[in-house]
Order: structure tokens, then sequence, then C-alpha cells
């Protein structure tokens, strides 16, 4: 097998087996399972932070193993007639083993975050900030403003904001999500407009390419993506250029995608990234994810990853691959417990890409 | 209803097949880079801490943590930059490290640099695309292999635009922040003096390092803590015992007769004064 064709069997075969594995068989599964597009349970078009009233009862209803009655007290996140509130808590118990070094453990918060928006005109204009409240101090993660079209097939959004490229993971350490550097820990500050039509989800925004921080040139980040959504699967494809970068620009471009099939949920991204932006003649990456969910039970969700990174693809044989196994059991309404066990391998030089993570992790949310 | 039972048997044999995928490291060294000049040209970043210097924090993080009014004081030109990061610890967390030496884990240069969610404000490199993965794990892996000094003298806390400008041998204060006559927004939370070698722990006490306060002739000093960055013993980081008020304050370290000396027993032969002040609240 020639050395180009090696990454593209490695992805075919982690999805193959994905396929195949059934036995062992971010929430962009969750999309998957109702064949709706991140708006459905959103307020943000392109998923994430506060779930709108669909989302709400979604989560008390469809979510948990069990639903403890509150009669006609069911919160659905508007505490009052214009303003809706919502939060995530994450906090974790971890045991992380490096090679060669000390085993660390620990409890951790991951953070908690804070989301609120104003619909200052009904259905038509939406301001929303999104506010990491711990561990530290608050961390602006967005804070935008967003005017929809009458017919919400079209919307601008201004401030700052996470970008559209690829598929919006709950784990942000994810190989796709850290190459392509867009996730949900690196909001940039710009404008967005969206098209929902149909079955069509797109987006084109252009930024500072600062993560969020002030504009340092006269460069800018475009990101762009469009995906078609049917009930039981979707495609789509994404392209970002960053010529924000003092010493070169960045690009990258993803597909990804989703089918479902019976309980079982499969997810899948595969991005290209040349990066410039260090100035030393450029690295060319890929990463590759594809992810299974099978909902074993109302309440219960095995999840197992497959990851793969090329971090240099003029450099032979130091590939990276990250497993993981999760396990999501939502109890009652509100609270998730996550437990999971997370394997690295790479290259026998370097201790560090040969991490096992073992964690149990609170969620709650609202 | 979906049969998988067939295909069960196929798991075990996709997941060894996919496992495989990972580098065998053929024909990379120790910090995961090419042999030789066979091929393309090997990227030039290496797991120490000069290829580190050269190849990430001077021509991207000192964009801004540069000067006197570097964020955080952490000042990351070679002059300073391993003085002010092994062992000491983060302004935004004191509880950690900025790089502990042998845990990159516990490191909150790491964790800046990967935006993990226990860190105190925006990842780093702010206002830039976070640095690729492989960037990441040269550095960590420079903080597995305990964080060594540069090799040559370049990039090491003793370098060449440090406050002094001492021989090889002499003992000499060669990095100091905040930086002498610098305007501090806010109390520093500790100050942190480099040293061409590394230090006689015995000899910091309140007799060799003292903290006056500028203009208040009689005022007792402040108390200070002193103690050796863990790892690097050439550095001495100062904890006043209280937060410093508005103000201007200089900092003695005594030399001669019976001052502070490395482990040779070298003085450092003449006092040393620096001087900042905290302004107030506008």
């Amino acid at each position: 097998m020639s050395a180009r064709l090696a990454p593209l069997a490695c992805f075919s075969l982690a999805f193959g087996w994905l396929l195949a594995a059934a036995s062992a068989h971010a929430e962009p599964y969750l999309a998957l399972t109702q064949g709706a597009k991140c708006s459905q349970c959103h307020v943000n078009p392109t998923g994430g932070g506060l779930r709108n009233a669909f989302g709400d009862v979604f989560a008390q209803t469809q979510l948990p193993a069990r639903h403890i009655d509150t009669g006609t007290d069911i919160w659905a996140g508007q505490i009052a007639r214009f303003l809706a509130l919502g939060g995530d808590l994450r906090f974790d118990g971890s045991v992380q083993h490096v090679p060669h070094t000390r085993t660390l453990d620990g409890f951790q918060m991951q953070q908690t975050r804070v989301y609120l928006a104003a619909s200052v005109i009904p259905d038509r204009l939406l301001v929303y900030v999104d506010e990491q409240v711990a561990p530290g101090g608050a961390l602006n993660r967005e804070a935008w403003g967003m005017l929809w079209s009458a017919d919400h097939s079209w919307y601008l959004k201004g401030g700052q904001m996470y970008l559209p490229f690829g598929l919006r993971l709950q784990d942000q350490t994810a190989l796709v999500r850290q190459a392509s550097g867009i996730s949900m820990a690196t909001p940039d500050q710009g404008v967005e407009v969206g098209w929902l039509k149909g079955h069509w989800d797109g987006q084109l925004a252009v930024s500072n390419g600062t993560a969020g921080g002030a504009a340092t040139t006269s460069g800018k980040q475009t990101s762009a993506q469009l995906a078609f959504v049917e009930p039981s699967w979707r495609l789509g494809a994404a392209v970002n250029y960053n010529g924000a970068a003092a010493e070169g620009s960045r690009r990258a471009a993803g597909v990804f995608g989703g089918l479902k099939t019976g309980p079982v949920v499969w997810l899948g991204e595969a991005d290209l990234i040349d990066d410039r932006s260090l100035g030393n003649g450029g690295v060319k990456m890929l990463a590759t994810l594809a992810e299974g969910d099978w909902a074993l039970a109302r309440g219960h969700n095995l999840k197992i990853t497959a990851e793969y990174l090329d971090p240099n693809r003029r450099v032979p044989h130091d590939q990276q691959t990250r497993w993981s196994l999760l396990y999501e059991l939502t109890p009652v309404q509100f609270v998730q417990l996550r437990a999971g066990v997370r394997y690295s391998d790479g290259i026998p030089q370097l201790a560090s890409e040969h991490t096992r993570l073992y964690f149990l992790e609170l969620h709650g949310f609202f | 209803m979906w049969n998988v039972s067939g295909v069960r048997p196929l798991a075990p044999l996709g997941a060894a097949l996919l496992a495989a995928c990972a580098g065998n490291g053929a024909g990379l060294d120790a910090n995961g880079q090419p042999i030789g000049a066979g091929g393309a040209p090997p990227p030039p970043l290496t797991a120490d801490f000069k290829s580190i210097q050269d190849d990430i924090l001077t021509p991207i993080c000192t964009h801004c943590h540069s000067g006197a009014a570097a964020p955080e004081g952490l000042e990351l030109d070679a002059a300073h930059s391993y003085a002010l990061l092994v062992g000491v610890p983060s302004n935004e967390d004191p509880g950690r490290l900025r790089v502990k030496p042998g845990s990159p884990d516990a490191s909150y240069l790491v964790l800046k640099l990967e935006g993990s969610p226990g860190i105190v404000g925006a990842q780093m490199p702010f206002g830039a695309p976070a640095l690729p993965r492989a960037t990441i794990d040269v550095v960590r892996q420079w903080i597995t292999n305990g964080a060594p000094p540069a090799a040559t003298g370049s990039t090491a806390a003793v370098g060449s635009a440090a406050v002094a400008s001492p021989d090889s041998t002499s003992f000499a204060v060669t990095a100091i922040s905040p930086r002498d006559h610098s305007r501090l927004s806010g109390p520093p939370r500790q100050i942190v003096v480099a040293f061409s070698h590394e230090v006689d722990a015995s000899l910091l006490n309140e007799t060799t390092l003292r903290l006056e306060i500028v203009a208040a002739d009689g005022a007792p000093p402040v108390a200070l803590s002193a103690r050796l960055a863990e790892g690097n013993p050439s550095v001495v980081l100062l904890t006043p015992q209280r937060a410093l008020g508005p103000g201007g304050y200089r900092l003695i370290l005594r030399g001669s007769g019976g001052g502070l000396a490395d482990v040779n027993a070298q003085s450092l032969d003449v006092d040393y004064r620096s001087e900042f002040t905290v302004q107030g609240a506008p």
C-alpha cells in the first residue's frame, strides 16, 4: 500500500470497523437520532450552547432513563417573557497515565457555562451570551446578535462566535478539532451568514482569525460549510482559510457526515490542513474521526470513537491514533454520568503520544 | 431489526488493523523528526529549549510576551523565557507551575497551549491559530525530558540580553521580573530573580533579600518568602507576604559581606537594586 493511500485506508478501516462492530457497539449524534438540524434544539443554528424550548423538553422527556414528574412545572429555559437561561456543568475525576511519568489523578471542574438569550424582537432578533464562569475567572465564549429573515431561511450573526467547520463535538480535544484549530475553545470575532432551506444548511463566516483576540494583521479568516440533512443521514463539506497569522496562512478542508442504522448512529469527519502559519515551510496534516453511538436503552448510550492524525504528511511513520470508549447514563432529566477511557497511540519515541486517560464525569445541564 | 451477530467476529480484527495505523516511528529520531537529510527537509522543531525558543517562543509568543508590559509579567524573549517559565508558578493559576519539569500535564504552559478547560483566560497563542498538535507534543516531550535549559548559551536564562552581562564564571543577576523601573497596574504575586549560576539556598534570608518601600523612610521592609524555582535552581522566587499597595518598591539583593552566593561560594560582590512601581486604581 502506498504511503499516500494509507491514511484513507485507515479511515476506511476505522469507519468500516465501526459499522461492523455493532456488538461493541457532541452531541451531533443526538441530531442524527432525530433526523434534525442543530437548530432544532439549540438557539444557535450551528449548534452548541443554549437549548431552545424544544431542546429543553427533549432533554427532559427523551434523554433520561427516568423522568421525574414535575407536573406542569416544566423547565423550558424561559425566565422572563423575552429572556432564556441555560447552563452546562462538567466535573470529573480522572486518572491519566503517560509512560515514564508519574500518574496523575484528581478531581477537576472542567467547566461551568451559563447561557443567556434575549429575544428582543421575538423570532427575529436575538442577543446571546455564552459565559464560562468556572474554573477560574469568567471567560466569554460567545456573544453575538442574530437577525433572522421573516421566514427563518436566512440569518445574519455578528459578534464573537464559534466558527462553522465540521462536527460540533462536545470533546474539544478530538484530533479533528485540534488539528483544524476550530472548536468551541476557539471562538472568533466576525460576522456569519446562514442559510437554512429544506434539507440544506449552510454558513459563511468572516472573522479576525485571531481566536477572539484583537486583529493584529489585515488578514481575515473565512469559514464556510454546507450540509445536506436527511432524516437518516447527512453529508457536509467545510473549508476554512485563515490569512491572519503573521508568518503565513492556514487552510483546512473537510468532509463530515452521519448515518443512522437502527439504534446506532455513526459520525465521521476527515480534515486536510495545510498550516503555513508557523513560518517553517508549512505542514500538511490529515485528521479523521469515526464515532459510533449505540442507544442501548432510553438514557443509556455507548459511544466509541476512533481518531487518526498524520501530523506531517511529508514525514512517514509519525501517525497518531486515539480510541475512546464511553458509557453515558442519563438517569433523570438534566443529569448525565459519563465514564470513559481514552487510549492514545503514536510513535514509540514520544511517550506523550501514549496517554491513557480514565475518567468519570458528572454533567449537569439545563 | 438490524442483525449484527454475523459481523461480531470482525470487530477485534478491525481494531487490530486500525491500531496498526499509528506510526511505528521508523526513520524518526527521539523527537519524532526524520533522521538524516534524505527525502523532504525535516521540520526545524526539536524537543530542546533552543529549538522551542527559536521556533515557537521568539517568532510567535514574543509578539505579546515581551518588554516591561508583557502579559502576566511573562517575558518570553530568549533572555528571560527559561527563567520565567521553568519552576515558576503561574500568575493566572498560582497552584500550577508554568513548566513543571517531568510533568507536561501539570504544566500550565501546556494547558494554555492546548486550551484545556481548566485554564484561566484564553488559549494561547492569543490572537492566532492554536499550535499544531505535533508542535505541542514537542513542548510536552521537552518537559517530559525534565525541561532542561538550552545546551548552548543563546536561549538560557542567562542570555545575552540579560540585566547584567557577566562573564562565564561570575555570579550575577541575569534577569528579573518585574523589570527595573517598571510600572505595574496591580501588585505582583511574586518577584522572579534569575542568576547566572545555581544559588546557595541557605543564604536566602531577610538579610540578603529586602523589599523596601520607596519614600517611606523608617518603614519596615515588606516581608518576603524566598525559595528556589522547582527544577531551576538558578532562579529565586520571592513572594511578598502581603499584597503590595500602590507605591514604589525597591528590591535589594545583598552581595558582599555575607550576601548571596552560588553553590560554589562565589558571591554577588556588589549589592543589586531594582525598583518597580505599583500603580493605584485609576
